[in-house]
């Protein structure tokens, strides 16, 4: 591949602005540093989009090597949780959107108790009890990070906003399409039947 | 058999907490991680590709 294709962007920057995908939070954690590209007047940390772009290729072509349906992704947060969803239907993997139940992956009593081999997370901070499961059976674990999270355990972190319903949109999506390419399923962008708005969580 | 050791410190990976996985870039080398280094979020190197995560 030549080095102008790596280099090139999934969508246009404008629309990653658009999206809000590169907004942060007002706080900034050390972990998160080397994923923020500046702060703005208001006091908001601004991510660095080229670097999440990078990052979400990356996590595509981690995931696509993992059998789809070892692969669970979570999402506490309201408007992660639709994406998260599309997200696993798209990919054929595992989602618990909502409450996570203590035991999923630790508890083989429980109804709803499933082995992955890897974790998929919205938000470290809100999808804690999932995280703990995880550290507890050692699977490794990718991340979507904000600018004031911290990447405790997580083994790949995709530094984007975490919170915005188009964000999560946006992301997730792009994640999809990405992983369905590197499996070889589709073969131009094109060819991917779904919108970031299929993705969207109503408001 | 080779024993899995963490990437960035070299400890054994036996304990709760530790993981292993491919590269997330080249998808070539183990990667290996030790439940101290995960929890502190410590830079890990892929022997083959360079990468640097997490």
């Amino acid at each position: 591949m030549s080095e102008d294709k790596e280099n090139e962007l999934l969508i246009p920057e404008s629309e990653y602005l658009t999206a809000g995908v590169h907004i942060g939070t007002k706080q900034k954690s050390k972990d998160m540093k080397k994923f923020v590209f500046k702060v703005r007047n208001d006091g908001l940390w601004v991510l660095n989009v080229e670097e999440t772009d990078r990052r979400i290729k990356l996590a595509a072509r981690f995931l696509s090597k993992f059998d789809p349906k070892s692969i669970l992704v979570v999402a506490a947060r309201q408007y992660g949780q639709r994406p998260a969803r599309m997200f696993a239907e798209t990919v054929g993997a595992m989602a618990f959107p909502g409450r996570f139940v203590p035991g999923t992956l630790t508890n083989p009593s429980l109804p709803e108790y499933t082995e992955p081999e890897v974790l998929f997370v919205t938000d470290p901070a809100a999808d804690q009890q999932a995280l703990k499961e995880a550290i507890n059976v050692g699977i490794p674990i990718v991340g979507l990070c904000d600018a004031n999270n911290e990447t405790k355990y997580v083994d790949l972190i995709i530094p984007t906003n975490n919170k915005g319903r188009g964000a999560l949109a946006t992301v997730y999506w792009l994640l999809a399409r990405e992983i369905l390419k590197e499996r070889g399923e589709i073969n131009t962008y094109e060819e991917f039947p779904m919108k970031i708005e299929d993705f969207e969580a109503p408001l | 058999m080779e024993v899995l050791t963490c990437n960035s410190c070299g400890i054994r990976l036996s304990e709760k907490g530790d993981t292993s996985f491919m590269c997330p870039n080249c998808g070539k080398a183990v990667i290996g991680r030790c439940a101290h280094c995960r929890d502190q979020s410590v830079e890990y190197v892929c022997p083959e590709c360079g990468f640097r995560g997490p």
